[in-house]
C-alpha cells in the first residue's frame, strides 16, 4: 500500500510520514480532495499535545473523506492498537512516546474526575483509553514510592545523605539529652586536610563512633564529616552493617583507610577494636593493646596527624559482667554479652544506660613529619609510637574520671 | 647493515625460528575465542572496523551470526583432548599475535562438569596453542566475581588483591584457575604480553548475561539487612577496554569497572523491581533447593553477592590503560531500562 503511495504521489504534497497512508492514496484517487488534503491531514502531524497524540496516528473522522476511507483507516492503524494489547513484557519495552501518553492519559483522567469535569469524548475506533494499564506503569509509580526515602547518589564508600539526615534527630537526641555529652579540645581538629582520630574504644555495641561523629560535625567550628572504621563483625551482622554503612562507617582495613586519608578526609580508629569493645565492667577504662600499630603505619605512609581522643563515659552504657563466646558463633557475632539487663530482659536490655560522657581531643601528633613515610615498615618505631599514643589516651581518660564525679551525672 | 642485523637478533631471542612474519602493528591477525559470547562476538564487529587488523580468527563451536568480511571462523571444541594442537596449528598457519581468550560462559549452568572443561581445561589448551605457537600478545576475559563476595573485602578491590572466588560456585572456581594458569604462562613465556581484564557485572541494552538475566525479573530477593554497594560496566565501555588491550600493549591485569556505586536496593527501586525480602538462613536452602530442581538458574552460593561486598577499584586501569567509562552506574541502569534518566531519580 505504501508503495503505491510513494509513487503515486508526485506532488509531494505528502510531507506527512508514511504512516498517513490513507490521505494521498484517497488525494489521488478524488482530485477534488486534494486541496483539501493539507488543511485536514496536516494538523493531526504537526506537534500536538500529549493527550491528542493518541489519535493523531488515525485521520480525524471529522475530515471529508468518504465512509470508505473512514472504515480504512482504522485497519491501517490497526497493528499499532495490537501492539499495545499484548500488555507489558520484560523482553520489549514500550518507546518513551507510548508511556508518556500513558501516563499523560491516566493523569489527565485523574485531574478531570477531581474537578467533576466531563471525561472528554473519545473515538471509538480509539482503544488506547480502554486499554488496562501496563505493568510497566505501576513499576514505574513503585519505583517513585521506592525511592522515596532513599537518595539516588551514595559516595564511594557508601554514605547515604538521605539516611545520614534522618539519622541526625536521633543522633541528636542522643548526644545533647541522653548521653549529654561535653566535647573538649574540639579545636585540635584540622579544618582542612587529612586527619586520623585515634580513640578508645568501649560500649558493646559502637556508640562512640557515631558521638565522635556527631561532636565533630556539630560542635566543632569546622564543621567536617567524619569518617569511623568499624570493626569487621559489624558487617557480619544484619542491619547493623548497613546501618552503619550509609550514615558514613567503613570497614577498618588498611586499603579503605589508606584511600580515605588520601582524599583529605577525616577518619576515626579504633585501635583496640574487639577487645576494646568487649571489655568486662571490671577492666573498664583501663586500655587494651593497640592492635598490631596498624594505624601508625597508616599515619605515617599518608602523612595524616594524630589526634588522641579521650571517650568517658561509653564504657558504663552496657555494663559487661561476662561473655559468652561458645554460643555466640552461631549468630555470626564475636561474643554474646550478658550485662545487667541484657538477656533478662530481652530487647529492653540493648537500651544503653543514659550515663554523662565527656569527649576530650588532644593536641595532633605529627609523626610523619618526624620520622618520614619511611618508617612505616620500621616495626619497632611503629610500636613504640603505638605504646606513646597509648599512653597518652591512657592519660587523657584518667584526668576525665578524676574530675567526674557520678557516672549518670557527671 | 652491521646494526640492522644486530638489532633483529636482540628483538627475537626465541629458540625457534617458527614466526616467520615479524609483528606489524598494521597487520594484525587476532584470534578471539568464544567467538559466539558477547565479548567475543562484539569484539569481532569492532575489529572489523579496525584498519591496523587485517585478519580474525573466530573460535568457536558455533559460526557467530554476525556480518563479516575479513574474520575467517574456525570450528574448535575447546573441550576435545587434542584442541590445544589443532589450535596451534592454527595460530602457526595464519601467524597469530594476538589471542583473545574469551570462550567463557557469561551465566552459571547446571553443566558443572562440562563448564569445567570448557572453562578450565579449555583455558589450558589455548595457553599450550598460544605458547606454541609464540602468540606476542594474550588477553584474558575474566571477571570481578573472581575476587569473591566476603564481608572482609575492602571497599575497593584492587588488582592486586587475592582471588578469593568462591569455594562452593563452580562458575567463579572455574574463572580462578583460569586465572592462575594465564598467571602461570605469564611467568613461564615473559616475552608473551599478557593482559587480564576482569570486567565487572556487565549491563546493556543488547547483551545477554547473568546480570541482565537477573535485572530483567520483575522481582529480585534481598537478604533481609544486607544491602551491599554494587557497581557495573556497561557493555559499551567493556569493548572499549577490549579494543584498547588489542590495539594497545598493556601487560598485567585490569578491573574493568564503571563509575559510581549505589546498594543494592537502591538499584532495584531505580529499576521499579519489586523486592523479595527473605532472611538468609532461609535463602540459602531455598535457593539450593531451586537450583537443584534447575527451576531457578541461579547457585545458592551466588546470595553472597547480595550480601557482601564485591567492588573492584577501577583506578589501574584509568591510571595504565588510560580506560575512562563512559558511562557511570546511573548512566548503565538508565541505558539498561532504555529510559532516559527520570527527573524522579534526581533525589527527592
Amino acid at each position: 500500500m505504501s508503495k503505491n503511495i510513494l509513487g503515486d504521489d508526485p506532488f509531494g504534497t505528502g510531507a506527512t510520514p508514511a504512516g498517513e497512508a490513507a490521505p494521498p492514496k484517497e488525494a489521488n484517487r478524488k482530485s477534488k480532495a486534494k486541496p483539501k488534503k493539507p488543511a485536514s491531514a496536516k494538523p493531526p502531524s504537526a506537534p500536538t499535545t500529549e493527550t491528542e497524540a493518541a489519535t493523531s496516528a488515525i485521520p480525524t473522522p471529522e475530515s471529508d473523506f468518504i465512509d470508505v476511507e473512514v472504515d480504512d483507516a482504522p485497519a491501517s492503524a490497526g497493528p499499532g492498537v495490537d501492539s499495545d494489547s499484548y500488555g507489558p513484557s520484560i523482553d520489549h519495552e514500550p518507546s518513551l512516546p507510548e508511556r508518556l501518553r500513558e501516563e499523560v492519559n491516566h493523569i489527565e483522567e485523574r485531574v478531570l474526575e477531581r474537578l467533576h469535569l466531563r471525561r472528554p469524548e473519545r473515538h471509538p475506533g480509539d482503544g488506547a483509553a480502554r486499554q488496562p494499564l501496563p505493568l510497566e506503569f505501576f513499576w514505574r509509580r513503585w519505583s517513585k514510592l521506592a525511592m522515596r526515602d532513599r537518595s539516588d547518589v551514595v559516595d564511594e564508600f557508601g554514605r547515604d545523605p538521605n539516611v545520614a539526615a534522618k539519622m541526625e534527630p536521633l543522633l541528636e537526641f542522643l548526644y545533647h539529652n541522653y548521653f549529654r555529652v561535653q566535647a573538649s579540645g574540639l579545636g585540635h581538629i584540622p579544618d582542612t586536610g587529612r586527619g586520623l582520630i585515634v580513640a578508645n574504644h568501649s560500649g558493646t555495641l559502637p556508640y562512640d563512633g557515631a558521638m565522635i561523629m556527631h561532636a565533630i560535625k556539630h560542635e566543632s567550628p569546622t564543621g567536617r564529616s567524619m569518617r569511623p572504621l568499624a570493626e569487621d563483625f559489624v558487617f557480619y551482622m544484619p542491619y547493623l552493617g548497613v546501618l552503619m554503612n550509609r550514615i558514613g562507617a567503613v570497614r577498618a582495613c588498611p586499603e579503605n583507610a589508606e584511600r580515605l586519608l588520601n582524599q583529605d578526609q577525616l577518619v576515626a580508629v579504633f585501635p583496640e577494636g574487639i577487645k576494646g569493645i568487649g571489655k568486662l565492667w571490671r577492666e573498664r577504662y583501663r586500655l587494651q593493646r593497640f592492635g598490631r600499630g596498624g594505624f601508625i603505619k597508616i599515619a605515617l605512609r599518608t602523612g595524616s596527624p594524630i589526634i588522641p581522643t579521650a571517650v568517658v563515659g561509653a564504657e558504663e552504657i552496657h555494663p559487661m559482667l561476662t561473655k559468652i563466646s561458645w554460643l555466640a558463633k552461631s549468630f555470626g557475632i564475636p561474643y554474646l554479652p550478658i550485662t545487667p539487663t541484657f538477656p533478662l530482659l530481652g530487647p529492653l536490655g540493648l537500651v544503653p544506660l543514659p550515663s554523662k560522657w565527656y569527649l576530650a581531643f588532644g593536641e595532633p601528633l605529627y609523626f610523619h613529619s618526624e620520622y618520614g613515610p619511611d618508617a612505616a615498615d620500621d616495626r619497632i618505631l611503629v610500636n613504640k609510637l603505638a605504646e606513646q599514643v597509648r599512653q597518652k589516651i591512657q592519660e587523657m581518660i584518667d584526668a576525665l574520671l578524676k574530675q567526674r564525679k557520678s557516672v549518670l551525672f557527671g | 647493515m652491521p646494526p640492522a642485523t644486530g638489532s633483529s637478533t636482540k628483538k627475537r631471542p626465541k629458540k625457534k625460528a617458527l614466526v616467520a612474519r615479524p609483528f606489524d602493528p598494521s597487520k594484525r591477525v587476532v584470534a578471539v575465542t568464544g567467538a559466539n559470547g558477547y565479548v567475543g562476538s562484539d569484539l569481532i564487529l569492532r575489529l572489523e572496523r579496525q584498519t591496523g587488523c587485517s585478519k580474525i580468527l573466530a573460535i568457536d563451536v558455533r559460526k557467530p551470526s554476525i556480518p563479516v568480511h575479513k574474520t575467517q571462523f574456525h570450528k574448535i571444541d575447546l573441550t576435545m583432548p587434542t584442541a590445544d594442537a589443532d589450535l596451534a596449528a592454527i595460530f602457526r598457519r595464519e601467524s597469530v599475535d594476538t589471542v583473545v581468550h574469551a570462550a567463557f560462559l557469561s551465566a552459571p549452568t547446571h553443566a558443572a562438569a562440562w563448564a569445567h572443561e570448557l572453562e578450565s581445561i579449555g583455558t589450558m589448551h589455548v595457553l599450550n596453542a598460544a605458547a606454541e605457537a609464540q602468540a606476542r600478545k594474550l588477553i584474558l576475559w575474566s571477571q570481578t566475581v573472581v575476587y569473591g563476595a566476603h564481608p572482609l573485602n575492602p571497599n575497593f578491590l584492587t588488582e592486586d588483591h587475592e582471588l578469593r572466588g568462591n569455594p562452593r560456585s563452580r562458575f567463579v572456581q572455574d574463572k580462578v584457575e583460569a586465572e592462575k594458569q594465564v598467571r602461570r604462562f605469564a611467568r613461564e613465556n615473559p616475552d608473551t604480553i599478557v593482559t587480564t581484564l576482569r570486567t565487572a557485572p556487565t549491563l546493556g541494552p543488547t547483551i545477554r548475561n547473568f546480570a541482565t538475566r537477573f535485572f530483567s525479573r520483575p522481582m529480585a530477593p534481598v537478604l533481609m539487612g544486607f544491602d551491599p554497594l554494587m557497581q557495573f560496566v556497561h557493555e559499551i565501555d567493556a569493548l572499549d577496554a577490549f579494543e584498547k588491550a588489542v590495539v594497545e600493549d598493556h601487560r598485567g591485569e585490569f578491573n574493568i569497572v564503571g563509575d559510581g556505586v549505589l546498594p543494592y536496593t537502591t538499584i532495584l527501586a531505580m529499576m521499579g523491581k519489586i523486592p523479595l525480602p527473605l532472611p538468609h538462613f532461609l535463602a540459602y536452602p531455598l535457593s539450593q533447593a531451586l537450583w537443584a530442581t534447575q527451576i531457578f538458574d541461579s547457585p545458592p552460593n551466588f546470595l553472597d553477592f547480595l550480601r557482601f561486598l564485591c567492588v573492584a577499584d577501577g583506578e589501574k586501569a584509568k591510571r595504565e590503560m588510560h580506560f575512562f567509562p563512559r558511562y557511570d552506574i546511573k548512566q548503565i541502569i538508565a541505558d539498561f531500562l532504555g529510559v532516559e534518566p527520570q527527573p524522579a531519580f534526581e533525589g527527592a
